[in-house]
């Protein structure tokens, strides 16, 4: 009971510096690196984007918009398939990741 | 080799080079439809023998969405494939090639495979894995309910074919479906029953088509706790529940 205590505790100290999501780890769990390639530069399709170094805002941006179905052409229906895989944080995360690519 | 071979069937398909979305080819809403006609790479794949070894390397790409374990993902997006019979999965895979399938997500996928001998490989490799025992399951507070209330409608209809222990037939080409994650037998079963798996079995239309939302559901919930004995994964040795 005490050590479930200590848990809790730990838990509620710890918790409000939980760090930001990992963008590299997401990269390649929520399966980005599958069609854009491990490092964002090599596309599965040559129709689809290198993403690595494009700026964050527009990475995410072009994440939301997709996912929202505000943006609906080119590729996008086989992006779409993945996008409740990550949600407005994680999408930040993994732009901010992309952006720091070659 | 491989160009060559992409080239000709990208020449055949009638589309431009790397021109995604994938083709669209007839299915069930088309009145000449035949369910699994003997004809094309999946003819040619199934005739031949699948390598493991090579299939593995293969796979790799499939892990990244299907995980190195085949298992997929709990919540629907990537089904379970782990344990497949390799006739279903070449049939999948083919389908979704040809444009029978619309899978736009897997669709790139399917096409970097070169050629059936591959499909072969890929096939035969995932068929020899086991089945991971922690999948999606129906997790509502009813659960006790709507397995009981599925198994009975399960038993009614759907054992015939896939099976007591959800094993499917492999000669068939009717599929495992012990295992498979809950959410993606549900999205699978109401997209059959809503003639949107262009190449679905029109046998299974039938069956399905008089089924409400939440018989699906209850089915879905019988279907994801059905185990195979014998193909399922050892649970790792010392594992803490």
């Amino acid at each position: 009971m005490k050590f479930i205590m200590s848990l809790i505790a730990a838990a509620l100290v710890a918790s409000p510096v939980i760090a930001a999501p990992d963008g590299a780890k997401l990269f390649a769990e929520k399966t980005c690196n599958a069609c854009h390639g491990p490092k964002g530069d090599k596309p599965l399709m040559p129709n689809y984007p290198k993403i690595a170094g494009q700026n964050a805002a527009y990475t995410e941006q072009q994440m939301k918009d997709i996912k929202s179905g505000a943006r609906n052409n080119g590729q996008t229906a086989a992006m779409k398939g993945v996008m409740h895989l990550v949600n407005d944080e994680e999408i930040k995360a993994i732009s901010e990741y992309l952006v720091k690519l070659k | 080799m491989k160009t060559s071979l992409l080239l000709i069937g990208l020449l055949s398909a009638g589309i431009a080079f790397a021109g995604p979305p994938a083709p669209k080819h007839g299915g069930i809403e088309s009145k000449d439809y035949k369910w699994n006609a003997d004809e094309g790479e999946k003819s040619e794949a199934l005739k031949l023998k699948g390598d493991k070894k090579r299939g593995e390397e293969a796979y790799e790409v499939c892990g990244a969405c299907h995980l190195p374990s085949g298992a997929g993902r709990p919540d629907g997006t990537f089904p379970q494939l782990a344990g497949q019979h390799t006739t279903v999965l070449i049939k999948q895979m083919a389908d979704i090639r040809a444009g029978t399938r619309d899978n736009p997500t897997m669709y790139p996928f399917a096409a970097t495979l070169t050629d059936p001998q591959e499909l072969a490989d890929a096939a035969a490799y995932i068929e020899s894995l086991c089945i991971p025992i922690e999948h999606g399951k129906y997790e509502g507070a009813d659960a006790a309910t709507q397995v009981a209330k599925g198994k009975e409608l399960y038993e009614k209809q759907c054992l015939e074919c896939h099976g007591k222990n959800g094993e499917g037939v492999k000669d068939k080409f009717y599929p495992v479906i012990a295992g498979q994650h809950y959410k993606y037998l549900l999205r699978q079963m109401t997209e059959i029953r809503d003639g949107h798996r262009r190449n679905a079995n029109p046998d299974m239309v039938k069956i399905i088509k008089p089924y409400t939302n939440d018989q699906l559901v209850a089915i879905s919930a019988y279907q994801s706790s059905l185990v195979m004995p014998g193909n399922m994964c050892k649970p790792k040795a010392g594992k803490k529940k």
